[in-house]
């Protein structure tokens, strides 16, 4: 066998997705498979994220188990599902943008900005354009996080390991679950919270010893919960319980949404592009560098980004130009470039480290796990002389990335643009909907009722947690997390002969954990406002 | 006296819930303690990692009690109605999921359901039924009334789903036929 | 104690050829439920699954595999044990779930469910980067009797205790590591999370691609890979891991569904050119079938003797 470098890896990811298994033949060129997936899952995407009610999470939490379903227990289902996964995070980050500017009513959270200038522009006539300068910002907002974390990733990940024994890994992840839980949402009090049950929710019924800990005696809890149900039922069905409520309340307010007719010059011009392109370059930093922290989410960038470009905006506008905030092509550039470029980056953490960093990033490790080939984490990025197949798969997703990116940039905001009819689907007919199709998608992959009863029981508590304003992030990645981070806490216990100081031994893994008490603390001091 | 804040009360009920996790739950309910010893060395046990979930539901608490806060988030009345009718409609829906396919089994002297979970109709019962219970029955609590309309789309979703999962994939079960 | 396939491998091979006709006579009354005690895609699995797929083709049988992992096969155990008896419910564990951890747990007895077949053995080896330089298990002793820390990754409680045991007779104080499957041993190798580990079979390619070395066999015979790597007997242990894949159903179960389904699987695993058997061969070194009456007294002795490595680990 020839040795491989690098270079053959990556060329090898690249052929896995466009040489893999063909779907069809197109005038003649097969089009894999991968490739297939891929576009299906950024027009998916696009579409849940223009339906409001509806986003990224719901879409891949129901087509992740028909996917498996689909393509099977084999590493050659890897690219296909995780591409698609792919695909839907991308277009749901655009297709927020629709309602947000079209009808005031943002698509998903992330889009809330873009309402404040994107309507102001559809009300004076210039609705398309500004789907343009959206989709225009927040494509060229992925694409640069895409990059940053295409050249970090494999960096950082060897860096790990070549540097970091088990008690060091075992302090990394006690920094990051300790960031998220004081990072996310207003209170770091409640973060916390939120981890400590994430926690306890999996050490229900596993453990080292024959005897199910924590199971009361049932059968139901030995097994332990399904992570899947915990996952779902906490992100997926504790939202919709919550929309629905807000519909109950609002007794179905029955107000016709207005759309204002188009008028004059919608072209997106290269003067345009230069105007609104300082903007997007900064959002881009800004996004990126968010993102690539574990659980700060797209919010946060956006609102930062938004506010950076109203502070340049103010230095250097015309004394005609609008004001951000009513109407102005650079508010949108400011806001979408921020939150898309959160996306990508957000992978560096769980390609590099295992840690995922966002609710996509949940649904990517979720995909690895059930189908089995690949665990994202510091060990993919070994460049071994014979063939590794797990950097071949990443190298692979880095190319449905790229690829995802070109039919961003090329079919996606034609598409984007047609979908203003998505806002009219009643609420409170496509939620009960989606709800059961989640169960249903959860039992095809469990195949198990009690799967179903514990995803129906964490959407009560998930949905609890929203009216305590706890945010649920925290516990889906502390339950995602916990039980690596009780196995390593194991191993790095055993591999030190059983030193009770080993979290504080070795230099780097002591600066971890004070640096983990010290995030709680200072948070605890620090207003939390900007936050929220 | 004033009334007890939500966020103290939330407060306090995580303390009581960690010093219950910690000192009893985890205690009675674990076969080995916070470290054991095991060929020769010590090693951690299986109390340890619930432990510190629990330690970290009593710092929470503790942390609430002092944290500067904004607001008072609470379930108001009304999303306890809500969320108990949404719980009524989904442990309904589910059980009859679960039971009426056998259900039906027994009552028309056919086989055992259980060998029937793959063959049409019997298969499709448990799903219809439940799911439309559920679909209309959320529906219907949301829009303050029973439509006609609400039935339809329910029957449509359902069948829909079945056309998604269950028609073109041999290998699929919709529930509860996976494992009855 | 573990003379497991020598044993009972005369009569077996007899039997396959008798009873190859039995899987005609008889069909399921439903579809089976498959039970597999090992996570998602690992090696074990997928064997699994190959042999469901193998069975549904040739036999028009309906087949439902369903994960249940945890407690080193115990949970599937559970599982299995209020199952129906006509052949509905079978499902894939190993034999060491059915003696070393059956005993160790004091959980039930092998006979909470009937044994069908086995399918495979493994290639239990203790294994180590190529780069340590090692060349036998020797040398490891030597360096950690010169003073150097040496981590075990062990992926059961049994390998735990045969890794303590091995370090002992030789005056050694492995840090014994436990993780969850074989795979986990494997990354902690190539991570330098640890200095050596068991390998059922799973580092076949890095061994013949030269990354890694098996530095002893923890099975009474060599290695068919590494024949020259001494046995665990040649550094006085008494105790080998010859861990067979291993096909059960609940107790009582109806005896023509259960040769049936021992006949049938046996079938796939052993006919060459199969996916199932490819498989098998190349990872687990090929297939093993032993059925009937030979595999449960084979369970039951395995079962009764574990006791010693379970003394002999606690001491």
């Amino acid at each position: 066998m020839t040795d491989l470098g690098a270079i053959d890896y990556v060329w090898l990811g690249v052929q896995a997705v466009f040489l893999g298994p063909e779907a069809f033949v197109l005038f003649g060129i097969p089009v894999s498979i991968t490739l297939l997936m891929v576009a299906f899952g950024l027009v998916l995407g696009i579409v849940v994220g223009a339906t409001p009610g509806l986003g990224g999470v719901i879409a891949m939490a129901i087509s992740l188990p028909i996917l498996i379903s689909v393509f099977g227990f084999n590493s050659d289902a890897l690219l296909p599902v995780m591409g698609f996964l792919i695909g839907v995070m991308k277009g749901s980050t655009v297709g927020g943008a629709v309602p947000a500017i079209l009808f005031n009513t943002p698509g998903t959270p992330d889009a809330f900005m873009t309402t404040l200038d994107g309507y102001p522009m559809a009300r004076s006539g210039k609705a398309r354009k500004a789907l343009k300068i959206a989709h225009f910002s927040s494509v060229s907002g992925d694409t640069f996080s895409d990059i940053v974390l295409i050249v970090c990733a494999p960096f950082l990940a060897i860096m790990v390991e070549a540097y970091l024994d088990l008690p060091e890994k075992t302090a990394l992840l006690i920094l990051s679950l300790s960031f998220i839980a004081a990072v996310v949402g207003g209170s770091a009090a409640k973060g916390l919270l939120s981890c400590g049950l994430g926690l306890l929710a999996v050490y229900i019924g596993s453990g080292e010893d024959f005897y199910p800990r924590l199971s009361l005696g049932t059968d139901a809890l030995s097994d332990g919960i399904p992570v899947t149900a915990a996952v779902i039922g906490i992100l997926v069905l504790g939202a919709i319980f919550t929309e629905l409520e807000d519909l109950w309340h609002q007794a179905r307010e029955s107000g016709r949404i207005e759309v204002a007719r188009d008028e004059g010059d919608q072209r997106l011009h290269w003067a345009d592009i230069r105007r609104i392109l300082p903007f997007v370059g900064r959002s881009a930093f800004i996004g990126t560098a968010i993102g690539a922290l574990p659980g700060i989410g797209s919010t946060l960038a956006a609102t930062i980004g938004y506010a950076t470009g109203k502070r340049f905006y103010a230095r250097r506008k015309a004394p005609d130009a609008p004001e951000f905030g009513e109407g102005a092509p650079e508010g949108i550039a400011a806001t979408e470039a921020a939150n898309s470029s959160v996306s990508g980056a957000n992978l560096i953490p769980v390609l590099s480290l295992g840690i995922p960093g966002n609710t996509a990033a949940v649904f990517l490790i979720l995909a690895a796990e059930s189908i089995g080939g690949f665990n994202p984490g510091p060990s993919v990025f070994k460049f071994s002389t014979d063939l590794n197949p797990e950097l071949v798969i990443a190298f692979g997703l880095f190319t449905t990335m790229i690829l995802a990116n070109l039919l961003n940039w090329t079919v996606g905001g034609v598409f984007m643009r047609s979908l203003g009819v998505l806002v009219r689907i009643p609420k409170q007919y496509l939620l009960p909907v989606v709800l059961l199709l989640t169960l249903a998608s959860l039992y095809v992959e469990e195949t198990s009722m009690s799967a179903i009863w514990f995803a129906f029981g964490f959407g009560v508590l998930g949905y609890f947690m929203r009216r305590f304003e706890i945010s649920p992030l925290p516990f889906v990645i502390a339950f995602v997390l916990g039980g690596r981070l009780e196995d390593t806490a194991r191993q790095a216990f055993s591999a030190t002969g059983g030193d009770p100081f080993f979290l504080l031994k070795s230099p780097v893994a002591a600066a971890f954990v004070l640096g983990a008490v010290a995030i709680v603390f200072l948070s605890l001091r620090k207003p939390k406002a900007a936050q929220s | 006296m004033r009334k007890l804040s939500a966020t103290v009360a939330l407060g306090l009920g995580c303390i009581a819930f960690g010093l219950l996790i910690a000192l009893i739950w985890v205690p009675f309910d674990t076969d080995t303690g916070l470290v054991e010893r095991s060929r020769g060395r010590y090693i951690v046990g299986d109390s340890l990692a619930p432990t510190l979930a629990a330690v970290f539901i009593l710092l929470s608490g503790l942390m609430l009690l002092v944290e500067r806060r904004d607001g008072d988030a609470r379930p108001s009345r009304n999303n306890l109605i809500f969320i108990g009718v949404m719980i009524a409609c989904g442990v309904l829906s589910i059980l009859v999921m679960r039971y009426s396919g056998p259900l039906v089994a027994l009552l028309s002297g056919a086989d055992e359901y259980r060998l029937l979970r793959d063959t049409a109709p019997w298969k499709y019962i448990g799903f219809v039924l439940g799911g439309v219970t559920m679909i209309c029955g959320m529906i219907a609590f949301v829009e303050g009334r029973f439509s006609l309309r609400a039935f339809w789309i329910a029957l449509a979703a359902v069948a829909g789903i079945i056309l998604l999962y269950d028609v073109p994939f041999d290998d699929v079960l919709l529930p509860p036929n996976g494992d009855v | 104690m573990n003379k497991f396939f020598r044993f009972a491998a005369v009569a077996a091979a007899a039997m396959t050829v008798s009873t190859a006709s039995l899987a005609a006579d008889w069909s399921p009354p439903g579809p089976i439920k498959m039970v597999i005690a090992f996570a998602a895609g690992g090696g074990a699995d997928t064997q699994a699954r190959l042999i469901a797929e193998e069975l549904e083709a040739r036999h028009g049988w309906k087949i439902i595999p369903e994960q249940v992992t945890g407690k080193g096969g115990l949970n599937a155990v559970n599982t299995l044990k209020d199952g129906a008896t006509d052949g509905t419910v079978i499902g894939m564990i190993v034999t060491e779930t059915l003696g070393y951890n059956m005993a160790a747990a004091k959980a039930g007895q092998p006979t909470d469910v009937t044994p069908i077949t086995t399918t495979a053995g493994t290639q239990m080896a203790i294994v180590a980067l190529a780069s340590k330089g090692w060349k036998t298990f020797g040398d490891v002793i030597e360096a950690a009797r010169a003073g150097e820390d040496i981590r075990f990754g062990v992926m059961t409680g049994m390998l735990g205790d045969l890794a303590y045991v091995t370090g002992k007779e030789n005056g050694v104080d492995f840090n014994i590591i436990s993780v969850r499957g074989g795979k986990a041993v494997m990354n902690g190798l190539n991570a330098g999370d640890m200095d050596i580990g068991f390998g059922a079979g799973i580092q076949a390619k890095a061994v013949a691609a030269g990354d890694m070395v098996e530095l002893a066999s923890a099975r009474s015979e060599p290695l068919k890979a590494s024949p020259d790597a001494p046995l665990l007997s040649d550094f006085g242990v008494s105790f080998v891991n010859e861990t067979a894949f291993l096909f059960a159903g609940p107790p009582n179960m109806d005896p023509a569904a259960r040769d049936a389904i021992a006949a049938a699987i046996a079938e796939v695993v052993t006919t060459e050119g199969g996916k199932a058997n490819a498989f098998i061969t190349k990872g687990f070194g090929g297939p093993v079938v032993i059925s009937g009456a030979e595999l449960e007294m084979a369970v039951q002795k395995d079962f009764d003797a574990s006791g010693a490595l379970i003394a002999a680990a606690a001491e």
